[in-house]
């Protein structure tokens, strides 16, 4: 019961937190440091003009607006801070997922941030923040996490991780390896989006993921599709658990049940494999 | 960003333009080879064009890795027949790199070509590079992206995201290119180019420096007619030429008909063009886009295709003026269009301000209208765009 109303609120705070989107941010104001030239706004069309093609990855993620600001100081040191908009605080946790490197000096910034040399990246509801320094010498980390923290308390709610990341079992999970891919989940179009997470257990390397739909007749639909794409000989459509030998990523064991469907990839023994399959199961909020 | 502005009378000419120049393009280059390719116990029918002076022998379509880090689905293009690997230093903060290196890792060195490319600060307005914008810099990122790729060397490198001619003729890093190849850490060296690019691509060829560009083009740019001459003359001097943002991936205004297929082969009629980079991000996608190469003849049907989509509305007005006398609060909606196309297209919020001003607007501006009675001839969100510049008056 816990663990249903933790979901459902973690489910009511994404949907409220783009609520506040509509409102404006302003840059901050830093001690010893003043804004260079205009506040530049990119929108989808002209995204590609800041960060080239890797533009294409973040209009997968429903990218809406960046604005970035540049900011000087008497030393000619200079912070540039990108502040990225994506239409839901889960496309923002997307595209984050997908830079965030897993083993990164992690910070309490937002809702979850880091720094590596360079660069302090972090997330706060539909905003995927990017802060460099240029010239800034041996105080980077402060100066960027001063900035990081000031912009933090002007983009409104940071909100949080999207919580059915712990549904992930936690024995062998590398840390901060969790993603959630927006579209074409596997590399098919029909199962949408999902979210994943990277494994280590016994020397062995394998990923687990799980997809996350409205309603049970999604998920079958998706069962059915996928048992057709990949020539299964099992036809039947039921909840419950699947042995599969998929063309592209070989075996996979998956369990579908009510509106979620989760699965391992890359991991052939079978035990630890229902193991897995089993404990994720106990984590999700199924009645 | 080094455009030109317009004024009214030019944009209303210029937006009024039809699209006869869409399917006029020289003979079809003979120069390709076809082949038959096995994978999967199915043979395929591949078109191959030789990358300008790299000698390279490319299929007509190749991988753009960018949107994806899905190890199998790179792996299942490998083995489909693709080449060519096209990544990025930046991409996914190298992740990207990465899952490329797992792929690759154990299969012959010369059965495939990695691109990849580097970037260096530039200054956000004028394209231009900033101080940090060093050789050693420049190297060091090179470096980092071998060893996250496992290799010794990459096959292209590309200078990332050029808009200026000046950054072209670069001298930090012209000179880590040299040093590059000469360290054997590359084998071909090129630019990549995604605004301006008549200027980029014709300073590329006059540079003489470099072997292959790697530019967007598609026949939804306004100035494709400018991009395809740029080509035609790096191509004739020996140029190898990549296309990209053939459509998917790429931003698509709504509504749009998205004939992928159509959209690929347009840019193939190109004999210019010698291969495209394809973001597929599923394996149905890459077996579509292979396909492609069945027959790169363009149907009736696709040249519709084509045709009606690129008479979509843009973010531009076409200037057709029937909006005029619709507004309640009878705002000149052309001008006010042509300032939303000067702030988020050309980024000059001076002459959008400029022009703002000039205009004599009421004190609100769509403040108090509970709905907008005009009704724009190709479908535009008036109502939207105009608050999207009205902020410039307060300002």
């Amino acid at each position: 019961m816990t663990k249903a109303i933790s979901f459902l609120l973690g489910f009511i705070i994404f949907l409220l937190v783009p609520l506040t989107k509509a409102e404006d941010f302003k840059f901050p104001e830093i001690a010893g440091w003043k804004q260079s030239g205009e506040v530049d706004t990119f929108i989808p069309k002209t995204l590609y003009e800041y960060i080239n093609g890797a533009a294409d990855l973040y209009l997968a993620y429903d990218f809406e607006e960046l604005k970035v600001a540049e900011y000087k100081n008497e030393k000619n040191a200079s912070v540039t801070i990108d502040v990225y908009r994506h239409r839901t605080p889960l496309h923002a946790f997307g595209i984050y997922s997908q830079e965030r490197l897993a083993g990164a000096n992690f910070l309490d910034i937002g809702a979850q941030g880091y720094y590596e040399k360079g660069f302090l990246n972090f997330l706060a509801g539909p905003y995927y923040v990017k802060l460099s320094g240029n010239n800034t010498g041996p105080k980077e980390r402060e100066i960027l996490i001063a900035f990081a923290k000031e912009m933090s308390k002007l983009l409104g709610p940071k909100g949080s991780l999207p919580s059915i990341l712990s549904a992930f079992p936690p024995e062998g999970k590398k840390l901060n390896s969790e993603m959630f891919i927006s579209k074409n989940f596997l590399g098919y179009s029909f199962f949408h989006s999902g979210f994943t997470a990277d494994y280590e257990l016994q020397g062995k390397k394998f990923k687990l993921f799980i997809i996350e739909r409205e309603n049970r007749d999604e998920c079958k639909a998706m069962i059915g599709k996928y048992l057709q794409t990949i020539k299964s000989p099992r036809k039947e459509v039921t909840e419950g658990r699947y042995a599969l030998s998929d063309p592209h990523h070989g075996e996979i064991g998956l369990h579908w049940q009510g509106r979620y469907i989760w699965g391992i990839l890359n991991l052939n023994e079978v035990s630890l494999r229902s193991r897995y399959l089993k404990l994720f199961g106990e984590r999700l909020p199924i009645k | 960003m080094g455009q030109k502005l317009i004024g009214r009378r030019d944009f209303m000419k210029s937006t009024l333009a039809g699209f006869g120049g869409l399917f006029f393009l020289p003979p079809f280059n003979t120069k390709q080879e076809i082949k038959l390719v096995e994978a999967k116990g199915k043979e395929k029918k591949f078109i191959y064009r030789t990358l300008g002076k790299t000698r390279l022998k490319l299929p007509v379509i190749n991988m753009g890795v960018m949107l994806t880090d899905n190890p199998n689905l790179i792996r299942a293009a490998l083995d489909s027949g693709v080449l060519l690997l096209d990544t990025a230093h930046g991409y996914m903060q190298g992740r990207n790199e990465e899952t490329i290196g797992s792929v690759i890792k154990g299969r012959p060195r010369d059965s495939f070509y990695i691109a990849t490319k580097v970037g260096l600060p530039q200054n956000r307005t004028t394209g231009l590079y900033l101080e940090g914008a060093t050789t050693e810099e420049f190297l060091k990122r090179l470096d980092i992206s071998l060893k996250r790729l496992g290799l010794d060397y990459v096959d292209i490198l590309y200078q990332h995201g050029v808009s200026r001619k000046e950054s072209v003729m670069y001298e930090p890093i012209l000179k880590a290119f040299e040093l590059a190849k000469k360290a054997g850490k590359i084998r071909f060296s090129g630019v990549s180019t995604h605004s301006n690019e008549p200027e980029v691509i014709d300073a590329v060829t006059d540079s003489k420096v470099h072997d292959v560009i790697l530019t967007a083009y598609t026949f939804k740019q306004k100035h494709y007619q400018e991009v395809r001459k740029a080509i035609a003359r790096a191509s004739n001097a020996g140029l190898g030429i990549v296309g990209m943002k053939a459509v998917r991936g790429a931003f698509q205004q709504q509504p749009t008909t998205r004939n992928i297929v159509a959209s690929f082969k347009w840019i193939l009629q190109d004999p210019n063009v010698h291969t495209v980079i394809a973001g597929f991000t599923t394996f149905e996608h890459l077996e579509t886009d292979l396909a492609i190469m069945n027959d790169l003849t363009l149907t009736e049907q696709e040249k519709m295709d084509l045709q009606k989509e690129a008479s979509l509305p843009g973010l531009y007005c076409q200037g057709c003026r029937q909006c005029l006398g619709q507004c309640t609060e009878k705002l000149p909606i052309p001008d006010l269009m042509r300032a939303y196309m000067y702030t988020y297209d050309y980024r000059n919020i001076a002459h959008a301000q400029d022009l703002i001003t000039s205009l004599d607007l009421p004190d609100r501006v769509c403040e108090d209208c509970s709905f907008c009675r005009v009704k724009c001839a190709i479908g535009f969100n008036v109502l939207k765009k105009i608050r999207d510049v009205a902020w410039l008056k307060k300002t």
